[in-house]
């Protein structure tokens, strides 16, 4: 009798609730169509804009010194590229980023797991944490250069720092906030505290992780673009801040778009990684 | 095999026992009739019959009782459910009985590690299906007999899927495999079908019980649903006012238990003490 009754709930299907089946029914917003018609209206916008440009710089209404005409933009941007310039000052301003990226988000996580997971963490470095988050990161620039000169250590540290805040209230946030309810499981199922550690708190405090990533690597290329025109001989930041001195807008709306792609694809990149390892999180990946 | 807390027994002559048979030293018919052999051997040389020997517990929260001096005692293999309206501490006694309110005073002696279904499925969302079965469990073993547990639920061909993915009924049944799986001597059931439509919980009540027909474990079910509890337990306790106040064993066949004729006056019997008025009848 057992047998056959559990067999008979297995092949029970309709008693599941409508979920799948909301899921499964496209909603009348995300019909081809209507994607096409919507992107189309969003591009608009920013056509648009560029043909004010155009205009404006061919009727003389935008003086050169103003702002460079877009054809301008677009050969200097070839001429830095065929010469190398552009890739040389681009791979310094990359390494500064990721350097900085990675020791802020190790000492942010580090930081996070010291206070969330003990008592003595959390009091001794929660305090400082939340008392330092309200200072701008950039005014700490002169204390900075005391310390670290105008080398290639302070761009480093700076983005470091300007880092290490966001992933710290985001991933120990996510870590107090791991539901209660899973740690009574846990003590239920026999975890000790390492596996716990593993099993619940790390995957749970994920998504707080990767929404501190997205702030950290906006923020990281803030502090590099404000740290690379202050003191700087290398980096996009540089290339700008010596083409204001001759006056080129064009090779500053280059390194303007190169700094915009860079936060496109770095956050792009992130997102990649974020979808993967919550992809717990959506209901249609598996199944 | 038992592993018992290091708490102080109760003197059996001054702890009043509930009215159930008295303990034997050879193995007593199950109250089912349900062979349990090879149980005898892992019992505890302490008390042979009792996985559950609590007396005198009582809970207070900040100076507000909310169990006093509860007697309780659960045999081998005995599906016990524990009727009280909302508040009456039903949940209380089965987080003491799990391990996990270790603040009360009196003495209990139980498993170290009973298996426990909540209300809600409790399931890890970032932890695969099977994953969740054998949350804890490392040797390959005991992790085959999650499979065999989850393909006992009806649920083998979900091992790969993501909690999030199942529905209210599926992820309770993964809950229950994950507490069977681990062949516990104390299953405790904290009103695990409360969430579920009526539909499905017709299906769990199926279910659990042939899952306790073939694991054997002692079963504390807390429940408010006088029905439920008529349909499953062997015995029934009722929680009033932080105290026990009713412990019916029940007269009731094993199946067909709804169309039995002392059916509706157990259930009124059980409301009236619950303080309900049963109007069908």
């Amino acid at each position: 009798m057992s047998v056959k009754n559990v067999e008979n709930v297995a092949r029970d299907e309709a008693l599941r609730p409508g979920l799948d089946d909301r899921l499964a029914q496209p909603s009348p917003a995300r019909r081809p169509p209507d994607v096409l018609v919507r992107t189309g209206t969003r591009a608009l916008g920013p056509v648009l804009l560029l043909l004010v440009w155009t205009a404006g710089s061919a009727t003389g209404l935008i003086p050169h010194d103003v702002l460079a005409p877009p054809g301008e933009v677009l050969s200097t941007a070839q001429r830095l590229l065929s010469s190398g310039d552009l890739q040389q000052h681009l791979l310094i301003s990359l390494r500064r980023a990721v350097l900085g990226l990675a020791l802020g988000v190790a000492a942010g996580v580090g930081l996070a797991l010291l206070a969330g997971l003990s008592r003595v963490g959390e009091s001794l470095i929660d305090a400082n944490m939340q008392m330092l988050r309200s200072m701008p990161i950039l005014a700490l620039v002169p204390l900075a250069i005391i310390w670290f000169g105008i080398g290639e250590e302070i761009k480093v540290v700076l983005v470091a720092l300007g880092v290490t805040f966001p992933m710290y209230l985001n991933t120990h946030a996510a870590i107090r906030g791991v539901d209660r309810k899973y740690v009574d499981l846990a003590a239920t199922v026999g975890l000790g505290r390492l596996a716990l550690i593993r099993r619940v708190v790390l995957p749970g405090s994920l998504p707080g992780f990767f929404t501190g990533l997205r702030f950290a690597v906006a923020i990281a290329w803030l502090v590099l673009v404000v740290s690379e025109q202050i003191n700087a001989s290398s980096g996009i930041g540089f290339l700008m801040t010596q083409a204001r001195s001759l006056s080129q807008t064009d090779v500053i709306v280059v390194g303007l778009i190169v700094y915009a792609l860079l936060g496109l694809t770095s956050d792009t990149i992130v997102r990649f990684f974020e979808r993967r390892a919550l992809s717990w999180r959506s209901t249609l990946t598996s199944h | 095999m038992a592993v018992h807390a290091d708490l102080p027994l109760t003197d059996p002559a001054t702890s009043p026992s509930p009215p159930s048979p008295p303990p034997s030293p050879s193995a007593p018919p199950d109250p089912r009739g349900r062979r349990r052999w090879g149980r005898a051997a892992a019992a505890p040389a302490v008390d042979r019959d009792h996985v559950v020997d609590a007396a005198g517990v009582s809970r207070s929260f900040d100076g507000r009782g909310v169990l006093h001096d509860i007697d309780l005692q659960i045999r081998r293999g005995e599906f016990v459910a524990l009727l009280g309206r909302s508040g009456s501490g039903k949940s209380t006694l089965l987080r003491i009985l799990a391990r996990l309110d270790r603040d009360f005073e009196g003495s209990l002696q139980a498993p170290e590690r009973p298996s426990v279904v909540f209300q809600d499925s409790r399931l890890l969302p970032w932890a695969r299906v099977l994953e969740n079965v054998n949350l804890g469990v490392e040797d390959r073993a005991a992790r085959e007999r999650g499979e065999q547990a989850l393909a006992d639920v009806g649920l083998a061909g979900h091992a790969g899927a993501w909690p999030k993915t199942l529905s209210g009924g599926e992820a309770q049944r993964v809950a229950l495999a994950r507490a069977l799986a681990r062949e516990p001597e104390l299953l405790l059931l904290d009103e695990p079908f409360g969430a579920l439509d009526a539909l499905t919980r017709i299906k769990m009540h199926r279910l659990l019980r042939s899952l306790c027909a073939k694991h054997t474990p002692a079963v504390l079910l807390v429940t408010h649903d006088v029905d439920e509890a008529l349909l499953l337990a062997d015995r029934i306790l009722v929680l009033t006012e932080s105290r026990i106040s009713f412990d019916l064993q029940v007269p009731l066949p094993e199946l067909g238990r709804r169309q039995a004729d002392d059916f509706p006056a157990l259930r009124t019997r059980l409301l009236t003490e619950l303080g309900v008025e049963d109007d069908d009848h």
